[in-house]
């Protein structure tokens, strides 16, 4: 218990300082697009034109605004409705295909189907993605994450 | 210390999790909606845990236009000449992510290869489309609605789609008449039904980020028309009948004589063989109807239905012209039919294709 206070003790004064992190998150439309000599170049678009079946690139920009290190960094991404999930570039990331409750690697994951029978989990299945940053944020160092879907 | 920090976070962002947590979607999503991403980040700084940082993207879904046009199966109609609402079946569905009208076109192969093989080589008279409105999958001019377009269809809905038609008596067995249904994607009314909707134009000149309007064809031609094609082939019976006639007896055979000659009063067979060619239809209900020549007087009781004939094809299997009845066994036939003014009648019924049917009868000379 008095583990427990000491570290509301410390929350309190952090929660008074500003952000040290800034945060976007931006989605661009990805087409192969068959050049005129026939080769196929990968585009990435402004999603001013998507429809379902278009794949989309989620990508989540993070800075350390300060010179201070950032540890502990987690990123949690709900997948909107409308989006199944299909992959990621970014190493370390956690799925979860129960709404957040449980997070592992998509292949340790499993559902269980309305008839209670079990089977593993699927890309379509992934509720959330998570990445937890095993360094820390250097001061004013910056990255990104990014990971694919489509609009289903 | 760590530990419970993680442990915090986690807890947090679980209940965050529950909130967002919605079924997937069974259709397309819908044109219009707006797709959000939301990404929550939690950190510490020289230990301490700070404020969550949050970001999120938002963007509309577009209205794909789409729709499929497909033969209901893959075989020809077979039809018989003169046949009336001979039908072939097509299903209409609307792959588009919205509610559409779709206006329906028949129309028929002008010569040229048929879809299934064939050579189109006749037209239908009397073309209309109808919707399978009880769904029985079968075309019934009592249960089905006339139709010009299907009326506010929702996304991914197909319905079942009867190109009408009537067959010429003309028709021969093997003709073929290929047509082509044609869907053309109009603007929906929101799900309220009544007239046809305006015809649908697609963004151009630059996207917006509101929602615009996309020709996503299944085949590759951006128009939001699709088509497809089936045809009718017509199995006609093909009949043709031989006659022959036989002595059997005479009443007063020369003594020693083992041949019999058509003199007055000798008795003479007649054999009447019906062939329907191989490769069409079925004939039903055929009945012989044989005036007697004159100069001759009918046997009574003596028409026979069925038995086996022995055709001479002279070497030309498939030309009937040339062919001769050269035998006539009715030993497995049963007695039948009539004779009444001068004329034999009797009915075969059924004549198979690639197959002969015999009647018999007797008469003697005058």
């Amino acid at each position: 218990m008095k583990f427990l206070i000491s570290l509301f003790a410390l929350l309190a004064p952090a929660a008074a300082l500003a952000n040290q992190v800034e945060l976007s998150s931006e989605v661009f439309v990805e087409r192969n697009v068959e050049q005129a000599d026939g080769t196929v170049t990968v585009t990435h678009t402004e999603p001013s034109q998507v429809v379902p079946g278009d794949s989309l690139v989620f990508v989540l920009t993070y800075r350390n605004s300060s010179a201070e290190p950032v540890a502990n960094f987690t990123a949690t991404n709900p997948m909107p409705d409308a989006v199944a999930y299909r992959d990621t570039d970014s190493p370390g990331a956690e799925f979860s295909v129960d709404g957040g409750t449980v997070f592992g690697l998509l292949a340790d994951l499993i559902v269980t189907e309305e008839d209670g029978t079990e089977r593993p989990a699927r890309a379509d299945d992934v509720t959330h993605i998570r990445w937890t940053l095993a360094e820390p944020i250097a001061g004013n160092g910056s990255g990104q994450l990014t990971f694919r879907g489509v609009v289903r | 210390m760590k530990p419970m920090t993680k442990l915090l976070a986690s807890v947090s962002g679980a209940t965050f999790a529950v909130l967002a947590a919605s079924p997937a979607l069974a259709d397309g999503t819908t044109a219009g909606s707006s797709i959000t991403n939301n990404v929550t980040v939690a950190y510490q700084v020289g230990g301490v845990s700070q404020t969550d940082v949050t970001a999120s993207d938002t963007f509309v879904v577009d209205r794909k236009i789409n729709l499929t046009v497909a033969e209901d199966g893959n075989a020809t109609t077979s039809v018989v000449p003169n046949e009336q609402d001979a039908y072939t079946t097509f299903l209409v569905t609307n792959v588009s992510n919205d509610i559409i009208d779709i206006r329906l076109s028949a129309s028929q192969l002008a010569g040229g290869a048929a879809t299934h093989g064939g050579t189109d080589t006749i037209n239908v008279s009397n073309v209309q489309i109808y919707v399978d409105t009880d769904a029985s999958g079968d075309f019934d001019v009592a249960f089905d609605t006339l139709v010009t377009f299907l009326d506010e269809m929702a996304a991914d809905e197909t319905r079942r789609v009867f190109i009408v038609g009537d067959i010429g008596a003309g028709a021969t067995n093997g003709d073929v008449a290929g047509v082509t249904l044609t869907g053309t994607a109009r603007e929906g009314n929101n799900g309220t039904t009544g007239a046809e909707g305006a015809a649908i134009t697609a963004t151009t000149g630059g996207d917006t980020a509101a929602e615009d309007t996309v020709f996503a064809d299944s085949d590759g031609v951006y128009d939001g028309i699709a088509s497809d094609d089936d045809d009718y082939t017509v199995a006609a019976a093909s009949l043709t009948a031989l006659k022959s006639s036989t002595v059997v007896s005479a009443n007063y055979p020369i003594v020693g004589a083992t041949d019999y000659y058509a003199i007055p009063g000798a008795t003479v067979e007649y054999c009447i063989a019906v062939t329907n060619a191989a490769g069409g239809a079925d004939a039903t209900n055929v009945a012989i109807s044989d005036p007697l020549p004159a100069n001759t007087t009918f046997v009574g009781s003596s028409i026979v239905i069925g038995g086996t004939a022995t055709i001479d094809d002279n070497g030309t299997p498939g030309n009937p012209a040339d062919d001769v009845l050269t035998g006539c066994d009715n030993s497995t036939g049963v007695a039948g039919g009539s004779f009444g003014a001068g004329t034999v009648s009797a009915t075969i019924g059924t004549v198979s294709a690639g197959t002969t049917e015999i009647i018999t009868f007797r008469a003697t000379i005058d």
